[in-house]
This record gives structure tokens, sequence and C-alpha cells, in this order.
């Protein structure tokens, strides 16, 4: 491994892949991470209802009504994801890129998750999941499209979770308006979750809903062999069996897809919100 | 010389407005001066007008009337607009519209450092 500490010391906490192939300190700006939405045709409104509100990612400073400014873990902002102040409400944000070889990819991030502190009161089961997907398919005379998705499911209604889970299955295609060229699929709904065999984790949250602690994950990849290898979030390190993920057949023009995408649900009629400071992925390319 | 930042966030899309509204929070503490766009998608044939207010907020949850207020479109596809400067933390707008009417909106808040 490099020595990246005597490059930049803010990529010292990280444990990078040979080859940095994005690095996003989100005081520098937004970095690429857009708002995601449905595939549509002639009209918004042919887009799956689940995709036409998925709310625009933004910068913050980590302002509270109490104690003013916190600022992100490494300077002033971070990304931020803020659902609607309505239960299931999603926030999700994606960046798009290609990748030039199968190799191996790693994400890692630091972030933390709150809900809007508008009441007075402890709020830990607000936030009902918050995760990390990836979207990708083979180069050459591709196979298959593959999706991993790793959520950590805080709570469900008035129990708490604290678990990870990935997801094995998305929901059927739809073709979307008449040309038959454009179809779409929801994969972020509450269905087809599984646990990873590996402990509960909680997250240190902290008292009150002004209060953040920056966790560190890491999610590791085999382009080549289509393997979700594992994860790794603050002290829990999962090295199992390789994790199961969504595979669909290749679509027409998705080659070398590599996209990284957070979200964010609420679990109560109050918005939910996911920070991160900063996202490091790297590679063997 | 380094460019300026900038970033436009669409905070709401496809949605209708009959009655009060207001859009969702957004922070922008980094950006110095913004512009509220509305452009209607879709207006119901009796729409005769109305107005959005800005609003500003240290903490995003408690909301004060900034001064500025702009008409919303009347006409499908057509577009208003609010230029906003010295805002603080947060933004947003809010409104109604006269009696039953209504009209499904695209908003977008351009903002530039």
């Amino acid at each position: 491994m490099i020595n990246l500490q005597a490059i930049d010391p803010r990529l010292s906490r990280f444990d990078p892949l040979e080859r940095v192939f994005f690095y996003d300190d989100f005081d520098e700006g937004i970095r690429g991470w857009s708002e995601l939405i449905g595939n549509y045709e002639h009209s918004l409104d042919s887009m799956l209802p689940e995709y036409s509100d998925m709310r625009p990612p933004m910068l913050s400073n980590l302002s509270m009504w109490d104690t003013g400014t916190a600022g992100s873990m490494e300077g002033s902002y971070a990304l931020k994801l803020a659902t609607r102040a309505r239960a299931g409400s999603l926030a999700t944000s994606i960046k798009r890129q290609t990748f030039r070889r199968r190799g191996q990819i790693q994400l890692e991030c630091y972030f933390t998750f709150k809900p809007e502190a508008s009441e007075l009161r402890l709020s830990l089961d607000d936030v009902r999941a918050f995760g990390v997907l990836f979207d990708l398919q083979d180069g050459m005379n591709p196979e298959f499209r593959w999706m991993p998705h790793l959520r950590y499911l805080n709570a469900v209604e008035d129990e708490m979770i604290n678990r990870w889970q990935v997801k094995g299955q998305t929901r059927p295609f739809h073709n979307i308006g008449d040309s038959g060229e454009t179809v779409s699929h929801f994969h972020l709904g509450p269905e087809n979750w599984d646990f990873v065999d590996c402990p509960a984790q909680t997250l240190c949250y902290n008292e009150i809903a002004t209060k953040m602690n920056w966790h560190y994950l890491k999610v590791k990849l085999d382009l080549a062999k289509r393997r979700f290898i594992g994860f790794q979030c603050n002290d829990l390190v999962y090295a199992g069996e390789a994790l199961k993920h969504i595979s669909i057949p290749a679509m027409p023009n998705l080659n070398c897809m590599l996209n990284t995408a957070f979200w964010v649900e609420t679990n109560r009629d109050k918005r939910a919100f996911l920070y991160v400071d900063s996202v490091l992925l790297s590679g063997v390319f | 010389m380094a460019v300026r930042r900038s970033y436009t966030a669409i905070v709401e899309r496809n949605v209708e407005w009959s009655g009060e509204f207001a859009t969702e929070p957004y922070e922008a503490a980094w950006a110095s001066e913004a512009i509220f766009f509305v452009r209607a998608l879709e207006v119901s044939p009796d729409f005769d007008g109305g107005l959005a207010y800005v609003q500003i907020s240290a903490d995003g949850i408690h909301w004060a009337d900034e001064g500025s207020e702009f008409d919303l479109p009347t006409k499908k596809n057509a577009v208003t607009f609010c230029k906003v400067r010295h805002f603080g933390g947060f933004l947003r707008i809010r409104g109604v519209t006269g009696g039953k009417t209504s009209l499904v909106v695209l908003v977008s808040l351009a903002l530039k450092e």
C-alpha cells in the first residue's frame, strides 16, 4: 500500500485499493452527486410513481437550532439527503461513471444520519433506513446488469432493528411510454431485503437529534466475478460468503456502467437526513 | 482564476399546487445568490394567478418571510422567477392559489457562490 498520508492527510483515514477512481470531499462542491429520477417518455407522468420524488441533494454545514453550525467531519460542508416529512419517503443521490477494467472496486465514506430536530425528544427510531447501492453492467459482450444493495435498517415503526441487509431481487420491469424503447423497475421498495449474517450493530446516536457522530463505511465488490465481497462499518467487519445482489440480463445501453448511490428513508411523518462528509472509490484497474 | 461554484436543485417536480403550498427546506449557506424559477407544467382552466413568498430560516424548521414575492405563472410552460440575496442558511417559497384553482409546477432553485 502506498503512503497516502504523505500525499494528503485527508486521505489517511481511508484504506483505498491501489488506485483512487474518485475522491469527493463535499467542501469542494456537489461533485457529480445528482438526484435520482426514474425513466420517462413524453411526459413526467409516465414515470413509475416511486421514482417521481427522490429529492435533490444539497450541501449542508449541519446547522442546528440549538447549537448552531457543527460543520462536516473534515471542513464545512457535507452532502445531505433529506426526505419529505412523510413516512416511507426516500431521498436518493447518485453518481454516474463507467469503468475501464473489470477489477475489484471499493467504496469508503464517512457518514451520519439523523431525523429533523423538530421535536424535543430522543427520536431514535424516526429514521427507517439508509444505504448504498451500485448499479453495474459488464462491458464488451455483457451478460448481466447487477446491483449490490446494502442498507442499515434502523427501525420499523416502533421497533428498533439495527441490522444490515442486502437485496437479491428487484420488482418486475414495466414498459414506460409507447415506443417500446424505455423500461423501468423500482428496486428500493421495502420487500426482498435479507439480513446479513452478522450481529446487530447499534451505531452511536448520541442522545438528541442535533448531535451527529460520523461513521465509517467500506464496501468491496469484484466486477470480474460479479461478487459483493463484503463490508465494514466502524468496528463491524463482514468478510463471510459473498453477499446476495440483484442480477438481471444485460440491457442495451448500459455497458461498463459504474453507478453509486446513497439513500435514506424516513420511518415517521418527519424528515430523515443522511449526511456524507466524503466518499472515496478506489480499485484495481 | 477559479470559477464560481453553482448548483441548480429541482425542489418540486410535477407537483400540483392547490390552496396553500410550501417547498421543502433547501440548505444553501454556501451560496450568496439564488433564483427561484417556477414553471407551470399544467394550469387549471380557471386559474387566475397567485403569489409566492420567499422565506428564510436559520434551522430549516422555523421560517420567516424574507420580503420578496412574485407572481405564479398563469399559462402552461410560462416561467416566473424571484432573485434573492443575503439569505443565510435555508430557503423555501410558500404561497396559496386562489379558490379551487391549481397548477402543476416544476420549481428550480439556481444557486451561485
